[in-house]
């Protein structure tokens, strides 16, 4: 970057901690008119608060933002916008039921006399600021009708007629094929040529390698390294975002040997995008799924969850049995348990206590005729919370005064009073302390030590080294590779999930 | 740290599940109880005798009983607009049935299976479709009215015989007979939440619908369960209700679901589901008698007192959100 270009965005040691956890520390970063800049890091280095920051969604603790002249303390997402500062998402905030122009002119329609919108005025303008851009959309149809690439589009086109001049583009090739991120590609290329500065957020190296001038690297919620994108390589970036690891990362892997099948998946194909997965694990093993978003490890989670059971192919067999639920209940009836990522949208019922969250699972097993018996409830529960150390030890608090750690417990606990015999779990440490993470990983240990099978997806390396006997990584819906964690580094396994997808642009 | 965490566990786990959730929301309601007790005695004296009190339980039970089996549906996250038509609907279909049978057995059973079965009907179109239950049960609540006007020809089905020597005029131990029926309802309600699986898992469904099915439980049976289950109270009320008026009319159910839901959520029971108690019910129940009969004892207007009941309905639903 020539040093003359003028800043379109530049943060000043911004800093945020959330429940005294620092997420971003002390982070300066510029953008200069008509740059790319990629911004990387692992999950939890702090991208998206630092991207929620930039867009105004959050205020930071301390620190300054300042753009278009002016020093903001913190933005609102309004001063966001009229500071010119535009986000788009993968899965872009539209409105499907309006047309393309009503959506790119939203709130600032041309108008005719009486406030009536100019509607030929608007599809005229709309057409005229796309034909622009070089994109061909027919500007009168339903945004519903086109596809997430095209929505991205509108989202951009929209970005452009509200004259915004830095654009944070979070992930937006995840959702797309190659010829559309292709697209992607060059129009970003062009609206940075016209002046605008782009910040782009993705885990797909291979893409922020190819499009950025400069990329921002985040560790830990602290900046480790500005390099130029011409000058960078993968394998440098990726020991930046991995960092040193002078200790090797403990291991805790039982040394009984693993011979026995208990869950067969053979060549299962899904609508959600598995092709052809065929994956053995043995009773007593913990299996590690990882990958870039969309390449299918959740896909796989939720096929053996029992989750996603509408028009598989292939087939799959638990401890010998033909295995095909059709509902959860079923997945459950069998002895297999899926605890979701998203807590408080899919895992625990907030305004319940943490006694009867733990025995909604297997509530059956406390009653006789529909007839509760509480007692034994309270009993079970408070044995559960001590066997899990969960605090506090009060089974009939309500769950959502805990802490998150203490949370995925409860919900751990659910699983195993539910007679859990295949336990499917994803990103089961997200967002916990160190020390419940430790507890967690040492639960799932020693269940699979007495039998039970556990299979996680996870994108934390360190958890999956630390917690795997084995490492499978999916890409495009396939089990591209299956690594050992033992002396597996993370920069190597980070460099497994990176290596050159199916879709990559090189 | 563990020692005050053990106290707090033992000290909650014997309490009953109907007073936990004594909160900003709940004070409110009793402190406007009492306020209303102290104006309208002071105004009226009469209105603190034993017979007025007695009066004002009469009045409300069968609301009580349509608001103890609305009270499970809001907690779930549900709702049924159609409880007054089907109401109505059961109340004709016991004063038709004890018309042309003579039977007041067969009278009773026709007006709790309408209610059961419209309950039934509501269920399964709530859980098969994706509409809100607010516009499904708006739907079934017009087509009941519809219903009950065609059963009754317009006109009320007079005489019922035994049913109103019992509700209308028996009484035991000085305690009129629907009095006892709501307090029964009350009760039964108070224990389906609390002590059986169906209640549990309305709770679980109301908090958090998909915590619930990916903990296994069959959230579409469930739901069709608990409008049957809201409709069965709603058949028990009809059946009352004609024996109290010696009829059956088209219009004896008008404005109960309203005044239903509004006690339920007066009692404490968030519109948003997930928790709420059938006693906090009661009281909302209570409030809304007390209400109208302290409006009565001070001459109030039929029209007057409408406007108020909006007033007190729109202010728990604010205070609520608050809470």
């Amino acid at each position: 970057m020539n040093s003359a270009t003028p800043l379109a965005i530049q943060v000043q040691s911004v800093t945020k901690s959330f429940l005294g956890q620092r997420a971003l520390d002390d982070i300066d970063f510029e953008v200069a008119r008509g740059e790319v800049h990629g911004l990387v890091g692992k999950n939890g280095a702090g991208k998206s608060t630092f991207m929620k920051i930039l867009s105004g969604a959050q205020p930071p603790d301390s620190g300054q933002i300042i753009v278009g002249g002016k020093a903001f303390k913190a933005l609102n997402p309004a001063e966001g916008r009229a500071a010119g500062i535009a986000i788009v998402y993968q899965n872009p905030e539209l409105h499907l039921d309006l047309t393309v122009a009503a959506n790119i002119f939203l709130g600032a329609e041309p108008r005719k006399a009486l406030g009536i919108i100019d509607e030929k005025a608007m599809s005229r303008q709309a057409a005229e600021l796309l034909a622009r851009l070089g994109l061909d959309l027919p500007v009168d149809k339903r945004l519903g009708d086109f596809d997430i690439a095209d929505r991205q589009q509108v989202a951009i086109a929209k970005a452009v007629r509200e004259k915004a001049h830095v654009l944070l583009l979070d992930e937006p090739t995840a959702a797309l094929n190659k010829a559309q991120a292709e697209f992607l590609f060059n129009l970003i290329r062009d609206l940075a040529k016209q002046g605008m500065a782009i910040v782009y957020v993705s885990h797909h190296l291979d893409e922020v390698l190819e499009i950025s001038d400069r990329i921002t690297v985040l560790r830990n919620g602290r900046k480790v390294a500005v390099v130029e994108g011409r000058s960078a390589d993968k394998d440098g970036l990726i020991s930046m975002i991995v960092g040193r690891t002078l200790d090797a990362v403990e291991t805790h892997r039982s040394v009984a040997a693993r011979t026995d099948p208990y869950l067969v998946v053979d060549a299962v194909s899904s609508e959600d995008g598995l092709a052809d997965v065929s994956l053995t694990v043995g009773k007593g093993e913990i299996v590690g799924l990882t990958g870039l978003i969309g390449g299918g490890a959740n896909a796989l989670a939720a096929v053996i969850g029992g989750l996603d059971h509408r028009n598989l192919s292939g087939a799959m067999t638990l401890g010998g049995k033909p295995y095909a639920p059709r509902a959860v209940r079923e997945a459950i009836a069998r002895g297999v348990l899926f605890i979701p990522e998203d807590m408080r949208g899919r895992g625990l019922v907030m305004s319940l206590s943490i006694a009867k969250n733990i025995s909604l699972a297997a509530l059956k097993s406390l009653a006789k005729l529909g007839w509760l018996n509480l007692p034994k409830e309270t009993g079970v529960a408070t044995e559960m919370s001590e066997r899990l150390d969960l605090n506090p030890r009060a089974p009939s608090r309500e769950v959502r005064f805990l802490s998150g750690g203490n949370q995925r417990k409860a919900l751990l606990g659910r699983a195993i009073f539910a007679d859990g015999e295949l336990f499917v779990l994803e990103e089961p440490t997200q967002g916990v302390d160190v020390e419940s993470q430790r507890q967690i990983h040492d639960h799932l240990r020693s269940l699979a030590a007495k039998g039970a099978t556990v299979v996680f997806v996870s994108t934390d390396l360190e958890e999956l080294i630390a917690l795997a006997d084995r490492i499978l990584v999916l890409r495009g819906g396939r089990i591209e590779q299956t690594l050992s964690p033992e002396g597996l580094d993370p920069q190597q396994l980070l460099a497994a999930i990176q290596t050159q997808s199916t879709r990559s642009l090189n | 740290m563990s020692s005050p965490a053990a106290s707090v566990a033992s000290s909650t786990s014997r309490k009953p599940g109907g007073f936990r959730s004594l909160d900003i929301g709940r004070y409110t309601l009793l402190i406007v109880l009492l306020l209303i007790v102290v104006v309208t005695a002071i105004g009226n004296p009469r209105f603190l005798s034993v017979n007025n009190l007695m009066n004002i339980l009469f009045q409300v039970s069968a609301l009580g009983i349509v608001a103890s089996g609305q009270t499970i549906l809001l907690i779930a996250g549900g709702l049924d607009l159609s409880v007054g038509a089907a109401l109505s609907v059961a109340g004709l279909a016991t004063a038709l049935t004890i018309m042309s049978t003579g039977s007041v057995t067969l009278g009773i059973l026709a007006g709790v299976a309408a209610g059961v079965v419209v309950g039934a009907i509501n269920g399964m179109l709530v859980a098969t479709n994706r509409a809100t239950p607010f516009i499904i049960t708006l739907g079934t609540m017009t087509f009941l009215q519809g219903v009950a006007i065609l059963m009754s020809g317009g006109s009320p089905i007079n005489g019922t015989g035994a049913l109103f020597n019992v509700f209308g005029l028996g009484d035991f131990l000085g305690v009129p007979w629907p009095v006892y029926a709501m307090f029964a309802s009350i009760l039964a309600m108070f224990v389906i939440l609390r002590f059986t699986t169906l209640g549990r898992y309305a709770f679980a469904i109301g908090g958090n619908e998909e915590a619930a099915r990916l903990s296994g439980i069959p959230v579409r049976r469930i739901k069709i369960a608990l409008y049957a289950l809201s409709g069965l109270f709603v058949g028990v009320a009809g059946v009352i209700l004609t024996g109290i008026l010696d009829s059956g009319l088209p219009s004896m159910g008008t404005g109960y679901e309203l005044r239903a839901i509004a006690a339920v959520v007066i009692g404490g029971t968030p519109l948003i589901g997930g928790r709420g108690t059938v006693l906090g019910t009661l009281g909302g129940v209570l409030l809304l008698g007390l209400v109208s009969n302290s409006m009565n004892l001070l001459g109030v207007g039929a029209n007057f007192q409408s406007a108020v009941l909006g007033l007190i309905i729109t202010a728990a639903v604010l205070l609520q959100k608050k809470a």
